[in-house]
């Protein structure tokens, strides 16, 4: 069986750092205005691009389990 | 190491040159769509976002290239795809600030945004790292071509009576001779259209080596089965082997190269410029992102999964030791047939001139906008007409593209002392982008951040950097994170969080101290002998700067007189340099888009939503650049006098290549019909008869 620093630490450590940065990303376009909630196609992307985040973890998570346990 | 030669078989060159011929056709027939500059760069800012999405696929999956994930695929296994898939952290950073920005400030250039941003000199400086970065990455493209293609010739070949010896360096020149010719006569609209084809094909030949990898093993189960537990992970172990681990490559890859891929590699933004409007380019990036990047991981990896299944079960098929960067041609020439094999290396080829020749393209358009325009204004005060001049910048960037294809060809020559293109590649992202990646990043996001602050980034950027390469023991291994040492690579990717550190270091330490530089300079402003003054502080800088490139004194020295010429320059920064923060950051940065916003428009925003009308066009008399509507239609696109309209025709599988864009003039009463100059019809190449849609912008 991998060891820990093969498996589950670059993921939390992928989406914990690269989750900062995300979310810094979010905080920055809503505070300064240039995402802006009162747009149709604004609130659009902005679900699309909180989805993405989602989307990837999902990705990654499924394939270390299917590499582990398939 | 096993080194193949003449591989495939005459079948198979034959395909490949009957690709490459109708390829070439195929683009040289939109140099028609070249009228201006913009078009030769831009494209013209009219495609719909499918079209786009294919060509940075293209231009994405062929920069990072089949050869070296196949190279890591068969090292490691799944984890080659790592740098596929961690691309997502930085999209609200690029589809909600930078992509509306590089639209709606119309510049033409990164250095230009620097100017506009900051100042001439910030613009001077990103200018040189900027062509360093580009024509390095051409030479990187070089380099996968020609491995790609060295081991399909004889180790000697004998044409017209004279004889050669095949060497890399050698076959690189005569790549870099083609791909001058094919890109110095399409232009970007070529570029665009071409990788459309080629996108397609690289996708379909990467599935197809996958499809026939499999059926050569005998099915999905036994190829699952021949793989080891570690050899499916999809992210690599956390910091080990120093040549490929996940923590490096997080900092090198994920945070350093995909804010440089996303926000200053010309070549990308230049592909959102070319999109006919933000949301259009944001559809483009998020479908990118989404589904064709999570494809290419396969498409380009599988080769290398492959051949380590191949090589456990039948090693005297493929040899464990089997050079990494070969394995792609390799396992292709075993898996198909003849022809089939063309067909393969011929999509490798193709993508890879894909991604040079966009890279030559937007080198081409730094060189035009951030030399050879200053330069023109400075030296001559002859006025020339709009037409001399584009015609005289069009020739100028066909000339600086051989010109840069050539020093390109030549950057070769370093990166081949790599063992691998993925290490050569990773090194290079990790050494050339911080110091810009961080200054564009701070612009774009910090509206605090000064035009001193800047260059200061960039020079004490640079000079801990260099630093950092004579000693990466102690500097880079605080941030090694447990990476081992590799004396003759060291810290290969982990140097990036390095370089990244010490950039964001000086670009935070000068922004937070700019009211005390004020000060300091308003005293010396004071003294009599200030010019003295500051002059010494420059030379004494260039001296500083000097000890630290040649590595004239002892670590500590150097290290703390980094600082000493970072306060230096600083100073003279604020010194010599005009620069009215406010008015630099109207309309430059996040917090002011809407601003940026009006100025592109160049009166108030009309945000209220309309239809898209179906019209007839009709030629007017008037050469102005407005085109006029119906009431009716005015009406049910929500438009006004004034505003901006994209005017399509109707047929969508062109993608917008038939398009222009206008501003509203005063409307008739003659309802589905829009009359417009002749130079609409020229840049937007309507059909007779044909049907247009319009829709307002703004």
């Amino acid at each position: 069986m991998p060891s820990f620093f093969n498996t589950w630490l670059p993921f939390i450590y992928l989406y914990g750092v690269g989750g900062i940065f995300f979310v810094c990303g979010l905080v920055i376009v809503k505070k300064s205005g240039a995402y802006n909630p009162s747009n149709k196609r604004h609130r659009y992307w902005w679900k699309i691009t909180i989805f993405g985040f989602f989307y990837f973890m999902m990705m990654h998570a499924l394939l270390i389990l299917a590499a582990l346990y398939l | 190491m096993e080194v193949h030669h003449s591989l495939g078989t005459t079948t198979d060159w034959v395909v490949m040159v009957i690709y490459f011929i109708a390829i070439m056709i195929f683009g040289s027939y939109f140099s028609k769509y070249n009228r201006t500059t913009t078009d030769f760069f831009f494209g013209g800012r009219r495609f719909a976002w499918w079209l786009i999405a294919m060509s940075i696929l293209a231009t994405g999956v062929s920069s990072h290239s089949f050869i070296k994930y196949s190279a890591k695929g068969f090292e490691a296994g799944f984890s080659s795809t790592m740098t596929y898939m961690n691309d997502w952290f930085f999209v609200p950073f690029f589809i909600f600030g930078w992509l509306p920005i590089i639209v709606y400030t119309k510049i033409r250039s990164i250095p230009e945004y620097f100017e506009r941003r900051f100042s001439a000199l910030t613009r001077f400086l990103a200018t040189l790292l900027l062509l360093f970065y580009m024509i390095g990455y051409v030479g990187i493209g070089f380099l996968t071509m020609g491995k790609a293609i060295l081991p399909l010739l004889p180790p000697e070949l004998t044409l017209l009576g004279v004889h050669f010896n095949v060497t890399l360096m050698g076959l690189i020149f005569v790549i870099g001779l083609i791909v001058g010719i094919y890109i110095t006569y399409g232009g970007q609209t070529a570029v665009i259209f071409t990788d459309l084809v080629q996108g397609f094909m690289l996708l379909f030949a990467g599935l197809l080596i996958f499809v026939l990898g499999l059926d050569y093993l005998g099915g999905f189960k036994v190829f699952w089965n021949l793989l080891p537990t570690e050899w499916k992970l999809p992210l690599a172990h956390f910091n080990d082997p120093p040549g490929f681990n996940f923590v490096g490559i997080f900092w090198q890859d994920t945070v350093a190269g995909s804010v440089g891929f996303l926000f200053m590699n010309m070549g990308l933004v230049m592909r959102f410029m070319a999109c006919k409007s933000v949301d259009e380019g944001r559809k483009a990036a998020i479908f990118n992102i989404l589904f064709l990047v999570p494809l290419s991981a396969i498409v380009v990896g599988n080769a290398g999964w492959i051949g380590k299944a191949i090589s456990s079960v039948n090693p005297s098929v493929i040899t464990p030791n089997t050079n990494p960067d070969e394995i792609f041609v390799v396992v292709s020439n075993i898996i198909s047939h003849p022809g089939v094999f063309g067909f393969i290396m011929a999509s490798l080829a193709a993508a890879l001139m894909s991604t040079v020749s966009t890279l030559l393209n937007a080198t081409a358009a730094v060189y035009i906008n951030d030399i050879h325009r200053p330069v023109k204004k400075w030296l001559t005060k002859k006025a020339q007409s709009w037409k001399e001049a584009n015609e005289q910048e069009l020739l100028s960037a066909r000339i600086a593209t051989v010109v840069l294809t050539f020093l390109s060809v030549l950057s070769v020559i370093p990166f081949s002392q790599f063992p691998t293109i993925y290490e050569a590649h990773g090194y290079f992202h990790s050494t050339l982008t911080p110091p810009l990646v961080t200054a564009i990043f701070l612009g774009v996001f910090w509206k605090r951040y000064t035009n001193a602050a800047v260059i200061g980034t960039l020079v004490g950027g640079v000079a801990l950097m260099v630093l950092g390469m004579y000693y990466p023991r102690p500097l880079i291994q605080i941030f090694d994170h447990g990476t081992a040492f590799d004396p003759v690579h060291p810290y290969t990717y982990i140097g990036a969080l390095y370089n990244l550190f010490v950039c964001s270091l000086f670009a935070v330490l000068a922004t937070l101290t700019t009211k005390l530089q004020i000060q300091i300079v308003g005293k010396i402003e004071k003294q009599e002998n200030h010019r003295l003054i500051m002059s010494t502080f420059i030379a004494a800088s260039f001296l500083i700067f000097t000890l630290i490139v040649f590595d004239l004194a002892s670590l500590p020295v150097l290290f703390i007189l980094t600082f000493v010429m970072v306060a230096l320059v600083v100073l003279a920064a604020n010194y010599y340099i005009e620069y009215n923060h406010e008015k630099k950051i109207d309309g430059l940065t996040v917090w002011s888009i809407n601003k940026a916003k009006e100025y592109f428009k160049g009166s108030k925003i009309n945000d209220r939503e309309g239809e898209k009308v179906k019209v007839n066009w009709k030629l007017k008399d008037g050469a102005d650049d407005t085109v006029h509507f119906a009431k009716n239609d005015m009406k049910r696109m929500s438009a006004e006098v004034g505003d901006l309209v994209y005017i399509c025709d109707v047929r969508r599988y062109f993608g917008g290549l038939k398009s222009v864009h206008s501003i509203y003039g005063e409307p008739h009463d003659e309802d589905s019909a829009v009359y417009i100059s002749k130079e609409h019809l020229a840049q937007g190449q309507f059909g007779k008869g044909k049907m247009l849609t319009a829709e307002k912008e703004m």
